[in-house]
């Protein structure tokens, strides 16, 4: 078999051998494969131009936004007094709320992503009830939760604390719209570590909380950082909830709502631009970051 | 020294598993799939907790379920775990996965030293997604050395590494285990793995040590026949009321009586095997298999071969002690 085989091969060589070198003459084959490759450039093109077009419709608002805006109406609605008020009030809710969340449901997420609770199903569903629920409604029922006439209300009223329409209610409102995206996203950061890599970390004598920090922690960080920077963005534009128990102090998402209503669209646009220019950076960051964490760890 | 005794339930059977192993030896811990092997090794690192035990280490009491009751938490017991994933620390560099434990404090010559003799000096900066299979199994072996254990764990660590990689590796801990002087398991399926590693094999079969012992003597005596079916023996002749274990490399053709037991069988079938042939025979109503280094008669044809001194079991299916003499048969 083996000897029948090698003058067969020894024949192929050698017709290889005669071809001349450089570049194939087109065959027929060839001229087919070139119009197939024609055709192809072709739906390359509209599959691309298709999915610019996509993109740009995504963008449409922000399109919109930039080409109705005008500097000389930018200064002057920005530099009215008490104008950027609602754009401190803003960002110091959101931090906070962030830090909330961070503290809060972290452990929440790390619990539910290394199956430590029983029922998870019950623990999921619970998660994402808050999310389904529309934020108008979840005000609503704040009202019922932590309003004056509530036991939680009158725990806060010895404090001489509220939370109607004070800067406690402010982030409870921004903490409620928000928890959900931070919970599921940072659920998702933490299973994506692998269980066995924390084992080994504690055999080479890491105590938990130690491979915590060292193992855990680091490898779920760029989900962590993304799951937080949306949680900043519902943060900084969360209205519904906020309209019905935090109508004061006003942050910018209301400022753009009341000046819609008293004064028209037109001078609504700078509060638009400037919630985009406050709520886009630490996502954009947080993609960033995470990209190149991701690049180091490949090498 | 290691001193183990534990029970651990598992679905289908419970693993009763009492060994000692001392310093710097190599224990290879032979057996199929799902016999119990790595639940052993995860008692040992304290991952698995086992319903009755008591587990010892270089003095030290790391498991007891027998008042003092004692269950001392993985990070604190110095064992080594080195699994066929080697679970390097994707976000950190070779050298910072090297020097990960605590107790790793290496100077810059002897990090440098550790890694020319695992041959990874040129690696110390790479990140571990960009290290081959092997490469990642010596950082990880570095790893283990350098965190200063005081017994090395390996669960099957270099399956799906090719042959002569594996055997480097092999002899490589090999080495480092008696110049270390610490106690050693190797978990493996493969017994040529278990036999290059080990000063001591013990085969273990649904949860259950059926047999330790130097690891030539544990393939040429097996104590008994469903040993012997684990490390290779692929045919049983019986003889009136004992039966005569073949093992396939075991097997010369030609009649040497005084070599061991002569058969002479009917090839039921041959095909190429590495280097030489292997042929089926029946001879009488068993059959055998037996590696031959010229091809064999066709099928039909017979064949005399001479089985090399062969394990005898009774009808229990425990091994004979004395050796009986055997006429030749057909």
């Amino acid at each position: 078999m083996s000897w029948a085989a090698s003058p067969a091969a020894a024949a192929g060589g050698a017709v290889r051998g005669d071809e001349p070198p450089g570049p194939r003459r087109p065959t027929g084959r060839g001229r087919f494969a070139e119009g197939s490759l024609r055709l192809r450039s072709v739906s390359a093109f509209v599959s691309v131009a298709g999915t610019g077009i996509i993109w740009l419709a995504l963008l449409g608002p922000v399109i919109a936004l930039l080409s109705h805006l005008s500097w000389s109406a930018i200064a002057k609605s920005l530099t009215a007094p008490g104008a950027l008020d609602p754009l401190v009030i803003s960002v110091e809710s959101g931090l906070v709320t962030l830090g909330v969340l961070f503290a809060v449901c972290t452990p929440l997420a790390w619990m539910l992503a290394r199956g430590k609770l029983p029922f998870p199903r019950v623990w999921e569903t619970g998660v994402l009830c808050s999310l389904l629920l529309p934020p108008l409604v979840i005000g609503l029922l704040l009202v019922f939760m932590v309003g004056p006439y509530t036991p939680i209300g009158g725990l806060l009223a010895d404090l001489h604390q509220s939370a109607t329409n004070t800067f406690l209610a402010l982030v409870i409102a921004e903490v409620y719209e928000s928890a959900p995206y931070y919970v599921l996203g940072a659920q998702s950061a933490f299973a994506s570590v692998e269980p066995r890599l924390e084992q080994q970390a504690g055999l080479l004598g890491d105590r938990p909380r130690r491979v915590f920090r060292r193992v855990t922690l680091p490898l779920a960080a760029p989900g962590l950082a993304m799951s937080l920077s949306i949680a900043w963005a519902r943060a900084m534009g969360a209205f519904g909830a906020v309209i019905i128990i935090a109508y004061n102090p006003m942050g910018i998402p209301l400022q753009i709502y009341t000046t819609l209503q008293e004064t028209g669209l037109a001078s609504a646009l700078p509060y638009a631009l400037v919630l985009l220019v406050v709520a886009l950076p630490l996502p954009l960051a947080a993609y960033i970051w995470s990209a190149r964490a991701g690049r180091r760890r490949r090498g | 020294m290691l001193d183990a005794d534990v029970e651990v339930d598992r679905r289908a059977f419970t693993v009763r598993i009492a060994l000692q192993v001392a310093p710097g030896e190599r224990l290879a811990l032979f057996g199929p799939s799902g016999a119990g092997k790595t639940t052993l090794l995860e008692v040992i690192a304290g991952l698995v907790p086992p319903r009755r035990g008591h587990i010892e280490l270089g003095g030290r009491v790391l498991t007891s379920t027998a008042p003092p009751v004692r269950a001392v938490p993985p990070w604190q017991r110095r064992v080594g775990l080195l699994r066929q994933d080697p679970g390097l620390f994707p976000h950190l560099s070779v050298r910072d996965n090297l020097c990960y434990a605590p107790s790793a404090t290496p100077s810059d010559a002897e990090l440098s030293s550790l890694a020319a003799l695992l041959g990874i000096e040129s690696l110390l900066a790479a990140m571990p997604a960009r290290l081959s299979g092997g490469q990642a199994h010596r950082v990880a072996l570095g790893r283990l050395l350098l965190a200063h254990c005081d017994m090395l764990l390996l669960d099957e660590p270099y399956t799906g590494l090719d042959a002569s990689l594996r055997r480097t590796l092999t002899q490589q801990v090999g080495s480092l285990v008696t110049e270390r002087s610490v106690p050693a398991i190797l978990v493996t399926h493969e017994l040529v793995d278990a036999q290059a590693f080990a000063d001591r094999l013990a085969v273990l079969d649904r949860g259950e040590l059926l047999q330790v012992g130097a690891p030539d003597e544990v393939v040429l005596r097996p104590a008994s026949r469903r040993v012997a079916e684990l490390v290779g023996y692929l045919g049983f002749v019986p003889s009136s009321e004992i039966v005569a274990g073949v093992h396939p490399e075991r097997v010369i053709p030609g009649a040497f009586g005084d070599r061991g037991l002569v058969l002479t069988g009917v090839v039921k079938a041959c095909r190429p095997a590495g280097a030489g042939w292997e042929a089926d025979l029946s001879i009488g109503d068993a059959a055998a298999t037996c590696r031959l280094p010229d091809k064999p008669p066709a099928s039909g044809g017979e064949l005399v071969v001479t089985v090399l001194d062969p394990p005898y079991f009774g009808v229990d299916g425990r091994a004979l002690s004395a050796v009986p003499r055997l006429s030749p048969r057909r």
